[in-house]
């Protein structure tokens, strides 16, 4: 494979999903306008009450006097330069809003994914090695529980056991606002205030691709493929490194692909628990005060990041496995 | 006696005598917790209830108040209010200076109040609608000009309510949308220092506030934590100082102050005064009959619903004005329904209105709207029906989230009976009137007259008591209006809530003032 080929197949899946995006977009600027009720009558709630004369004033600004269709033509047209447009709630641009919580979602999201992916395939490993095992059931078993476990309780679980109990963590936010660390101490901190925020997240995910793993291991060792290279005379250590395990991690990575966009769902709670300033929570808030520019913005970074991992994850399959052609 | 002993003496008694001096030493950080983020610092233009928390120790308002709600000098030294009512002259003081440096004068009222407040502000839009002009004689001296007398306005210059803004900076540029609605510059005891958006707001002394040798404390952080359960957490284990306003769940509450390091407050609601109502929608049957709407107020147990939903934060309104105004002379008592035989009371007065037991035990039956603040509100929902039950009025629940609870209630009057949470505020003008003026039915308006019930006689008493300028006066006028309304019962009137503000009790001095934790914070200090 040529790298050239390469960089152009990336490009034409981006140029790809340009569409993608805005129907998505599309999409969600229309099924907002369903929801009953304003940005306008919100704000005017959190001021305990308010004259006609402010809410007509607030809605004039807004825009949300004009026809549904101006607005969203006037949304589009600004999103094609990157305008996200101005969050009259938060009195601040929608992308700079994003930008600043982006830092922190990818940072619980990629711990997360590395931990729930590494442990997880390690446990899927060693319990389709250790088949009808007893070591294979603990494992089992371990996963469906974790798996059934609400993320809220284990992470109010954790809070209490070692934060409260055992004060080996701080119980929430992302660095100490006592101290303000600053240099190597304040990256040492912020990796404290992130390790039960990503156990929190991760043990869901782990259990998830734990049990996928050793599935798919169990799958591939009936293959053909697998007695061949035994009549070969091939170790059965290396039929597994080089052959089984590499072709049992493609469900795995399609799988890690596709949930991503359930990362971002499932970090809205750990964020809340865990005071974690990312994309999740802003959206949480956004939707319950209608602010719609912000909430748009969200839903179209969002949209941006699932494509981006997908697009990473076909890449991943290359090297996984050279039979997959890209183009 | 031996001559060390006496200096040791002398030296522990000047130790003891010195004791409260050391015990105000400055330093320390004070980490808040509130709940939810403020939206934006800008407390002139929105009064979202987390915005105060931060900003009211930024800025500085002309007056504060006692808990008695009596005004007390602040950037005013003192005011003077003209025979007619018609003119208030505050004298300011002369050495105070904005964070920028810059100094602070008349042009900034003037600015603030008409420009700012009197033109943006949710409440200041209705509070300094009389105020015709600001005139600035000299540098420090600001005569409000009004139309009518409007006496409640004396009550309304907190730094919370009513915050000095320096002209030089927000008279830049559009003021709804201005470059410093999240950076705030006031002349407050605490400068506004970082915003981290989802994680807090940094607050740092202001070393050269005129109040000389204040604040004691460095620094102010205010956390934001979304999840009710990790708040308590945080407070348990001392991570963070204060909390209050709903922040902590009544019922964690009530746990954390058995801890030895909590103290918990109900001080610092006096100028808030929230009450729990029941609105009926009067324009539609059957609550368009007074003897109903009556009949359900007896029938709520408000004694039940103060124990069990808002565990004993809260004592039981006796009418549409708080009696936290009982100081100001202002509060009266309207019927009584805690009375012992209120259940039998009900019965009757339902069967006088027409609604006879049918076979199955009921009346009739009619959707009950909730309050979309939290899961209290459904508690009480739950409490509301199983109280109407035993009169045999079927209630249905249905709870919705705020944008949509606020359109149902206030802009297509689509309900039936749905509770509701009204603050007095500092003057029954301020936050009694909206409630059952006539001039106060606005469809599409939030927080006003929902029940859209009014009377010529109520509406006059009002008028009358908005302008009066003697308390004495004002309270007979008051006391017949609050009789009144209980008689028509628009609204039951349920409990008034004293919110708990939870403290480390490492720190000193929090509530200090009729605004709790929407004070400056300037007198707080660490042991």
């Amino acid at each position: 494979m040529k790298s050239g080929s390469l960089g152009s197949y990336i490009a034409r899946r981006l140029l790809q999903t340009i569409p993608v995006i805005l129907g998505v977009v599309v999409v969600n600027f229309l099924l907002l306008q369903l929801a009953p009720g304003d940005l306008a009558t919100v704000l005017a709630g959190e001021a305990g009450g308010a004259p006609k004369e402010y809410i007509d004033q607030l809605r004039a600004r807004f825009g949300h006097d004009q026809p549904v269709y101006v607005q969203l033509f006037n949304y589009i047209k600004n999103l094609l330069v990157l305008d996200l447009g101005y969050s009259f709630r938060q009195s601040a641009p929608v992308l700079e809003l994003l930008l600043k919580r982006l830092g922190p979602t990818l940072l619980l999201m990629g711990s997360t994914l590395v931990v729930s992916l590494g442990l997880g395939v390690l446990m899927g490993l060693l319990a389709a090695l250790w088949v009808r095992t007893w070591k294979d059931h603990v494992i089992s078993v371990a996963a469906v529980i974790v798996y059934a476990t609400p993320l809220f309780w284990v992470g109010l679980m954790l809070v209490l056991v070692f934060s409260i109990w055992l004060d080996w963590f701080p119980t929430s936010g992302m660095e100490n606002v006592v101290a303000f660390h600053e240099g190597w101490n304040r990256v040492v901190d912020i990796a404290h205030h992130l390790v039960l925020p990503t156990v929190t997240l991760s043990l869901f995910y782990l259990a998830l691709y734990a049990r996928l793993m050793r599935a798919s291991m169990l799958e591939q060792r009936g293959l053909d493929y697998v007695t061949t290279a035994r009549a070969k005379g091939q170790t059965d250590r290396k039929i597994t490194t080089r052959h089984v395990f590499r072709n049992a991690l493609l469900p795995v990575v399609t799988m890690a692909g596709v949930q991503t966009g359930g990362l971002l769902g499932g970090s809205v709670v750990v964020e809340a628990i865990f005071a974690w300033p990312g994309l999740g929570q802003l959206a949480y808030q956004s939707l319950f005060a209608r602010d719609y520019n912000l909430l748009l913005g969200i839903f179209f970074m969002s949209a941006v990041l699932v494509v981006i991992v997908n697009l990473i994850v076909d890449v991943i399959y290359v090297f996984l496995d050279p039979r997959i052609r890209i183009g | 006696m031996n001559r060390r002993i006496v200096l040791a003496l002398a030296l522990a008694t000047t130790a003891l005598v010195s004791l409260p001096a050391i015990a105000q030493k400055s330093g320390g950080t004070l980490v808040q917790i509130t709940q939810p983020e403020p939206p934006n610092l800008a407390p002139y233009i929105s009064t979202s209830a987390p915005i105060g928390q931060v900003t009211a120790k930024v800025f500085d308002g002309l007056l504060e108040y006692g808990f008695d709600l009596k005004p007390k000098p602040s950037l005013a030294e003192s005011f003077e209010v003209a025979p007619d009512g018609k003119a208030v002259t505050f004298k300011l003081r002369k050495d105070v200076k904005f964070h920028d440096g810059k100094p602070f004068t008349s042009e900034d009222v003037q600015f603030t109040i008409m420009e700012v407040l009197k033109k943006n502000h949710p409440r200041g839009i209705a509070t300094f609608r009389d105020v015709t002009a600001v005139e600035t004689p000299d540098a420090h001296t600001a005569i409000f000009r009004l139309a009518i007398p409007a006496p409640y306005i004396l009550k309304a210059l907190s730094s919370y309510e009513s915050p000095m803004l320096p002209k030089h900076v927000y008279g830049q540029g559009d003021i709804k949308t201005h470059a410093n609605a999240n950076t705030p510059i006031g002349s407050g005891p605490f400068k506004f220092g970082e915003w981290r958006r989802g994680e807090f707001v940094r607050l740092d002394k202001n070393p050269s506030y005129w109040r000389a040798g204040l604040p004691y404390l460095d620094r102010i952080v205010v956390r934001f934590i979304a999840d009710a359960s990790t708040r308590t957490a945080v407070l348990e284990k001392g991570e963070a100082h204060v909390a209050g306003l709903g922040a902590v769940p009544y019922n964690d509450a009530k746990k954390l102050a058995l801890r030895p390091n909590i103290e918990v407050s109900t001080k610092g609601t006096e100028m808030i005064s929230p009450i729990v109502e029941l609105l009926f929608n009067t324009k539609q049957a059957p609550f368009d009959n007074p003897k109903v709407r009556q009949a359900i107020s007896y029938a709520v147990d408000r004694k039940f619903a103060i124990e069990n939903v808002w565990f004993g934060f809260g004592k039981p309104a006796m009418g549409i004005i708080s009696s936290n105004f009982q100081p100001s002379g202002l509060f009266a008592p309207g019927i009584d329904f805690t009375v012992a035989d209120r259940i039998e009371r009900a019965n009757k007065l339902l069967d006088e209105a027409g609604f006879p037991r049918k076979a199955d035990g009921t009346r009739f039956e009619f959707t009950h709207d909730i309050t979309p603040y939290g899961e209290e509100w459904q508690r009480f929902g739950e409490t509301v029906q199983q109280n109407l039950a035993q009169i045999g009025v079927k209630a249905t629940l249905r709870y919705e989230d705020l944008p949509k609870w606020l359109k149902r209630t206030y802009t297509d009057y689509d309900f039936a009976i749905t509770s509701n949470f009204l603050f007095n505020l500092a003057d029954p003008v301020l936050g009694v009137h909206r409630g059952v003026h006539s001039d106060r039915i606005r469809p599409g308006t939030v927080f006003v007259n929902g029940s859209r019930w009014s009377s010529p006689e109520t509406d006059a008493l009002m008028d009358k008591a908005a302008v009066e300028t003697n308390d004495a006066t004002r309270g007979k006028l008051y006391a017949e209006f609050v009789q009144r309304v209980s008689e028509a019962s628009p609204v039951a009137y349920v409990l008034e809530v004293q919110f708990p503000t939870v403290i480390n009790k490492q720190f000193k001095n929090v509530i200090d003032t009729p605004l709790g934790i929407y004070g400056n914070f300037a007198t707080v200090h660490r042991e």
